[in-house]
């Protein structure tokens, strides 16, 4: 059967053979990639190589979270301040009011939510570049609030030792554990809905925004929905990413985190959800292993970036799919 | 509180401000407004011009004109390095141009990170006397700025009205297409506005790091402010940039003296984020 489709495959009919839309060799690297994350912390005892694991995961729930925005048609530069609420509400509730760890987590996320419901209707209307630079301002105002209201989230200093919320978060294996189940849920609800009609509607609206509200697409209503989701699922990222380090300070939430999460987008392809999956991967595992060279490693981004917006706008997956394409087009040329 | 010798005081500090804030934004919009380029490296730019005038004025005691100028100069002829390998690719591509050029940004601020650490450096003041006019006092430095700034705005305005190739310039920011069908040579052209708006973007970064300090991270604040500027005036409009200018270095000058820095940072961004919703084209801008 897969052979099957293998030959389908070549001649230009990929999808006869398929589980849910998928071909089989999708669902094996899916189930490859989740079977080494599930034994990553038993192969690797080393704590370095299980917190670098945890790292990965969370940002791949970050990354993917914008990715839902982006789909929609806009860039936010604001995502890290979402993730920013989320983390000190939670953070806060913890520590001055006793709450337990997942009520507090879920208040937080939903805080970054209510945020998003209250922000979104306003700064959705605006599109393309006017959206970038009025999120970019927006995300700089509640990073300023972060230093300014001293007596409540400790200024420019933030907070240090941050306990951990769970038992689980004790050990780095738990940990590795709790942020892996965290990341599939959140991976899963964005496949989720990017697989369903919405996410029809949403590419829909991102390829021509009037078209689609001439064909009964609500867009306003169906971009605010899509925002407030995604920066109630950055949240989790924002609070888990916290206890991890178990320390806060506005620093993290700033243009450049939330300039990342875009790098992570585009670097892997940003209108796949394996793009920001790879993107994230790769962006949150390298600068842990160049270590010694911080700046370096930075400059390195910058040429990356430069590149690829030059040279391949569709990210990695976008230059395999061009390999692909090369490739059938070589092998198709042979047969004929 | 608002007694005439502190007013004077707010009026001379926004004008200095206001100088440095039009420069940066002319730069910002001119390369906007012709190559439709979000020139998010802006601040990289206004950084180099700091070091240039670091070595210029501090290290080689060039004289302060020849210095400051000089320097503007150096990198603005280095920058088109960039514009060859760097921006060339991103002209009319404004969203690519967005993240391509943040990261042109990331690269040249941590290469100067390695070159010269992150400590702050100071550079010397062109002049440290007093003007005293009755009841005010000027510190010179202050007018030295404001007097570079008025010759340099006086040559650009020159520049674009009079000369051929401003005339050529103002065509592509019109429309590139027509122009070019004109027989105007838009690569050319394109470099030359690259020049201008990066030798501006040098002199004002230079001046900046001047009044306050030098280090690689000098130039974040100076892109925020184009960004507000530019926002404020209208995306790739000339008088808007200046007025935009205005409006913020005189804003933030009285605002900071009388309510603090904090306040006049949020009232700056409020205002601007209000702007976008409402009038998202800016003051002087045209709605697309």
């Amino acid at each position: 059967m897969a052979n099957q489709n293998n030959v389908s495959s070549v001649a230009g009919h990929p999808t006869k053979v398929a589980l849910l839309g998928y071909s089989p060799w999708a669902w094996l690297g899916a189930i490859a990639a989740m079977s080494l994350l599930l034994v990553w912390p038993l192969v690797f005892s080393n704590k370095f190589y299980i917190t670098i694991g945890t790292m990965v995961v969370l940002s791949a729930i970050g990354a993917t979270s914008l990715n839902l925005i982006i789909r929609t048609g806009h860039v936010s530069l604001a995502h890290a301040a979402f993730m920013g609420v989320a983390a000190y509400t939670c953070v806060l509730l913890q520590l001055r009011l006793g709450a337990p760890f997942w009520l507090a987590m879920v208040a937080g996320c939903l805080a970054s939510g209510l945020l998003a419901l209250i922000l979104g209707p306003i700064v959705l209307r605006l599109t393309g570049k006017y959206f970038v630079l009025v999120t970019f301002l927006v995300g700089e105002i509640i990073r300023m609030i972060f230093v300014e209201w001293q007596s409540l989230t400790g200024g420019s200093n933030g907070i240090q030792n941050i306990p951990p919320g769970l038992d689980l978060m004790k050990t780095p294996t738990g940990f590795y554990y709790l942020a892996l189940g965290a990341a599939v849920l959140c991976v899963g609800i964005v496949w989720r809905i990017l697989s369903s009609e919405i996410g029809r509607a949403m590419d829909a609206v991102r390829e021509a925004e009037k078209l689609a509200a001439s064909g009964g697409v609500p867009v306003i209503q169906l971009k605010i929905m899509i925002f407030v989701i995604a920066c109630t699922l950055v949240g989790v990222y924002g609070i888990l990413q916290t206890y991890l380090v178990q320390y806060i300070d506005p620093s993290a939430f700033n243009m450049e985190a939330s300039l990342n999460l875009v790098v992570m987008n585009v670097l892997g392809g940003m209108y796949y959800l394996l793009g920001p999956v790879l993107g994230s991967t790769f962006l949150s595992a390298l600068p842990e292993l160049l270590r010694g060279y911080v700046e370096l490693q930075r400059v390195i981004f910058g040429v990356i970036l430069i590149v690829v917006m030059a040279a391949l706008p569709g990210g990695i997956i976008g230059a395999l799919g061009a390999l692909r394409r090369l490739y059938q087009q070589a092998t198709s040329g042979k047969t004929t | 509180m608002f007694t005439l010798p502190i007013l004077s005081q707010v009026l001379v500090n926004g004008l200095s401000l206001s100088a440095i804030y039009v420069l940066v934004a002319l730069g910002f919009t001119l390369l906007f407004g012709i190559m439709r380029v979000v020139n998010f490296a802006h601040g990289a730019f206004a950084m180099l011009g700091g070091y240039a005038l670091f070595y210029a004025y501090g290290s080689l005691k060039l004289p302060y004109p020849i210095a400051v100028l000089g320097s503007a100069l150096t990198v603005a002829s280095f920058g088109l390095i960039f514009e060859v390998l760097v921006y060339r690719w991103f002209y009319q591509k404004m969203f690519q141009s967005m993240i391509g050029l943040m990261g042109l940004n990331m690269a040249i601020v941590f290469t100067s990170v390695m070159i010269w650490d992150v400590n702050e450096r100071s550079i010397p003041a062109a002049a440290s006397g007093i003007l005293t006019v009755g009841e005010l006092t000027i510190p010179l430095d202050r007018l030295v700025i404001m007097g570079i700034t008025i010759v340099v705005l006086i040559m650009f305005w020159f520049f674009v009205t009079k000369t051929r190739h401003g005339l050529a310039m103002r065509a592509a920011s019109q429309d590139v297409e027509i122009a070019a069908a004109q027989g105007i040579n838009t690569t050319v052209i394109y470099r030359l506005a690259f020049f201008v708006a990066i030798f501006m973007t040098a002199l004002a970064g230079g001046l900046y790091a001047q009044t306050y300090a030098l280090s690689p991270f000098v130039g974040e604040r100076p892109l925020m402010v184009a960004f507000i500027v530019v926002i404020l005036g209208g995306m790739g409009s000339i008088p808007g940039a200046a007025l935009g200018g205005v409006l913020l270095g005189m804003g933030e000058s009285f605002l900071s003296t009388f309510y603090g820095a904090a306040v006049s940072s949020f009232v700056s961004f409020g205002v601007v984020v209000t702007l976008l919703i409402f009038r998202p084209w800016g003051l002087l801008g045209k709605p697309e």
